[in-house]
């Protein structure tokens, strides 16, 4: 039966000069999602992106991709865009594309076919006699996107893929990121750029030095680290309101809205529901709005790390 | 076409293609044919012809010295002392030379002539000088002894001492091969150095482009630093061939213009033409004669193209490592002196391996693999299967130097494998070793 995940990482463990890069990393990426890499600076993560590229092997553990053991065919259906990531300045925009597709086992025709049509859907055509060294950053990271995708992969490595990208070029690799994934391609992204895990990514992973933390459903993630915080405007006499219901739940915020309206940010204790708080408030004030505050990726990211 | 394959064009093609490619291979056959006419003409003497003013003291030699047009001789005034006659001679710019020949030269054996000069005269000029002085005595002595000329002139000899090798009658001029195999030990180390050297800063070029890790994530690290080493050797053996092949075309449209007669072997060798023909221009046509002529060629570009991929590659290799484990290029030197020193002392050592090229020193140095590109092409130069080299020794030495590149280019493997991925510190000796045990 085919696995459902595209790759399963297990037991991970890794080490350079006695200091531990990975410890027992047990990962599963599921196929056609796309995954957030998460984790602070010097987590493992750009190590775990090599191992999984075979640039480096890992001291134990096994990595399955797409249920066989990862081995050097694999790199054909692996798309890879490194974090430090660059081109050659003096060699020209399509000569170096090709170069880079016939490493990744496109034929030269194949290849040029590719590139013809993805140069036309990224706008960047009439560069293709340019020496890269003429090109700006944004523009040359366009050229390196298109290189990463252009031999179709199975699973697409990007790591921080949108920085150093103006709003337009950002939206339009965010774009194209979402339509590979409608193709059933496998993304996985590692950034720091929480917005973008939000806006894109259905999964996501926490590493933090050197051990994987948290991993799951970004929904999933952001139930398990709320706090039961509310948010609640109401009409009425601040007063009434804070002394309405005893204990079981204390206020984060206040401030008024206008004249009449007061929004209060309230946390609740374990021996108190929203139901028994709203019985307790209603004769007190006037509500206006409830709603259940849920964490940002980034507040699961700085809990998570900071647990640890 | 496979990876390794496409690794090798891109790195032949995108050098052979540069501007600078092209022009060192006009450039080098160019600059060699023209070295080759310089010291034709240098040896020429840059002066056509000498006036010179001779002090004769004892008034016996103006009749029997012998004048020329190109040793134009005058004669100074008897009536004035010879120190004024320095002073003619400093102030008349025409005079190139005094000669002074003391009244007592004639009677003894051991008095010296003397040659006074403003711009220091052409060892030519100075040997012409001192050969119709010793001409003019031995004129004077013989009429004065009352001997028939023609007597004298059938014992007057003018021996040359031919130096041949006993097993290999034809292996003469051996001297004078060695200084074609130290030009080309100066080629294999240019060639070596500047190729290898290519390598490192390839490696160093896609470490700061960062475009190594893209590239390695499709093909092993190893087999990205073989492609590196094997196109860059390639440009190398290219430029090399262009350099032949054109010298060789120029040599033999360009140079027979300078050379007045058909070579002929054996024409240096006969003592009887040389003492008549010892004229500058002669030897200078000789030596391109030679050079052209006398060199087996075939066997020393087919060695030369031998040692040089095998020095290539032991030093390529470990540039490659060097590359690696640096940043910038201003960070190689602490690792680049270690592997220069045998390759300059190697140099240094060339004058005395021409001197004995059989002797111990030769042999080891030209059997060691980290100098023997550099000798080995000298005593090849020199004559193979004679007193210079035997083949055995040219195996051997080629078999010390596959093992020995084969064993450097296994740890510049595992050197390279961690350095490309070390950004933003220089690495030092001891994470060198660190990355060599992991």
């Amino acid at each position: 039966m085919p696995s459902k995940n595209i790759i399963e990482i297990e037991n991970l463990h890794k080490s350079y000069s006695g200091h531990k890069a990975l410890e027992d990393i047990n990962l599963n990426i599921k196929k056609s999602k796309i995954f957030g890499l998460l984790g602070p600076n010097g987590a493992g993560k750009t190590t775990l992106i090599r191992i999984i590229n075979q640039i480096m092997k890992p001291d134990s553990g096994t990595i399955k991709f797409d249920g066989e053991i990862l081995s050097r065919k694999h790199v054909y259906s692996i798309g890879y865009l490194p974090e430090e990531r660059g081109l050659y300045k003096k060699m020209k925009v399509g000569e170096q594309a090709l170069y880079l597709a016939q490493l990744k086992g496109l034929s030269k025709k194949e290849a040029k076919e590719k590139l013809n049509y993805w140069f036309e859907k990224l706008q960047v055509t009439n560069w293709w006699h340019k020496r890269i060294e003429d090109l700006s950053k944004g523009m040359a990271q366009k050229i390196q996107f298109i290189t990463t995708i252009l031999h179709e992969p199975k699973v697409i490595i990007l790591d921080e893929p949108l920085s150093g990208l103006d709003p337009a070029n950002s939206l339009l690799i965010k774009k194209e990121i979402l339509e590979l994934k409608k193709k059933k391609t496998s993304i996985i992204l590692s950034t720091h750029d929480m917005n973008s895990v939000e806006e894109i990514c259905d999964e996501a992973a926490i590493i933090n030095k050197s051990k994987k933390i948290i991993q799951g459903n970004i929904e999933d993630l952001k139930e398990r680290y709320q706090d039961n915080l509310w948010s609640i405007e109401y009409i009425g006499n601040q007063m009434s309101f804070s002394n309405a219901v005893w204990g079981g739940w204390e206020i984060i915020k206040h401030h008024r809205v206008n004249e009449k309206n007061n929004k209060a940010e309230i946390k609740l204790f374990d021996n108190l529901t929203i139901n028994q708080f709203t019985k307790g408030i209603i004769d007190h004030v006037e509500i206006v709005e409830i709603r259940k505050k849920t964490p940002s990726i980034q507040d699961v990211f700085l809990k998570a790390t900071a647990n640890e | 076409m496979n990876k390794i394959g496409l690794i090798i064009s891109r790195e032949y093609t995108t050098r052979v293609r540069k501007k600078s490619f092209i022009l060192m291979s006009l450039l080098g056959p160019l600059l060699i044919v023209g070295f080759i006419m310089l010291t034709a003409y240098l040896k020429k003497g840059n002066k056509e012809n000498y006036e010179i003013l001779v002090v004769d003291e004892s008034h016996l030699f103006d009749s029997i010295l012998r004048n020329s047009t190109k040793y134009h001789l005058q004669w100074a005034p008897k009536d004035k002392s010879y120190d004024d006659i320095q002073k003619i001679f400093k102030a008349d710019e025409k005079l190139d030379l005094l000669v002074y020949l003391p009244i007592n030269l004639i009677k003894t054996n051991s008095m010296t002539a003397k040659c006074l000069y403003k711009d220091i005269p052409s060892t030519g000029a100075q040997k012409h000088l001192s050969s119709i002085i010793n001409e003019a005595i031995e004129l004077y002595r013989v009429t004065y002894n009352k001997i028939d000329i023609s007597t004298y002139k059938s014992i007057k000899t003018s021996i040359n001492l031919d130096v041949v090798d006993i097993e290999n009658k034809a292996n003469k001029n051996i001297q004078r091969k060695a200084i074609v195999g130290m030009v080309f030990s100066i080629f294999i180390y240019i060639f070596i150095f500047m190729y290898s050297l290519q390598v490192m800063r390839g490696v160093i070029e896609e470490k700061t482009n960062r475009i190594v890790e893209i590239i390695i994530s499709s093909v092993s690290s190893f087999q990205l630093m073989m492609g590196k080493i094997i196109g860059v050797g390639l440009v190398g053996i290219t430029q090399f061939l262009i350099w032949s092949l054109v010298t060789t075309i120029m040599s033999f449209t360009v140079l027979p213009r300078f050379i007045t007669d058909k070579y002929n072997p054996e024409f240096q060798f006969s003592s009887e033409e040389i003492s008549k023909n010892n004229t500058l221009m002669n030897t200078s046509n000789e030596i391109i004669q030679f050079i052209i002529y006398e060199i087996q060629w075939p066997y020393l570009i087919f060695f030369f193209i031998l040692f040089f991929i095998g020095g290539y590659l032991l030093y390529s290799g470990l540039m490659a490592a060097i590359g690696s484990a640096v940043d910038e290029e201003a960070d190689t030197q602490q690792f680049l002196i270690p592997l220069t020193i045998p390759m300059v002392f190697a140099l240094m050592m060339a004058g005395k391996v021409i001197d004995d090229p059989s002797s111990s020193l030769a042999f080891w140095m030209s059997e060691i693999p980290f100098t023997s590109p550099i000798i080995m092409i000298i005593r090849i130069a020199m004559g193979i299967g004679d007193s210079s080299v035997e083949i055995w020794e040219i195996i051997l030495s080629l078999f010390l130097l596959i093992i020995t590149f084969i064993g450097t280019t296994w740890i510049s493997g595992k050197i390279y494998r961690k350095g490309i991925l070390s950004y933003g510190k220089k690495a030092s000796y001891s994470d060198i070793f660190k990355w060599l045990k992991l």
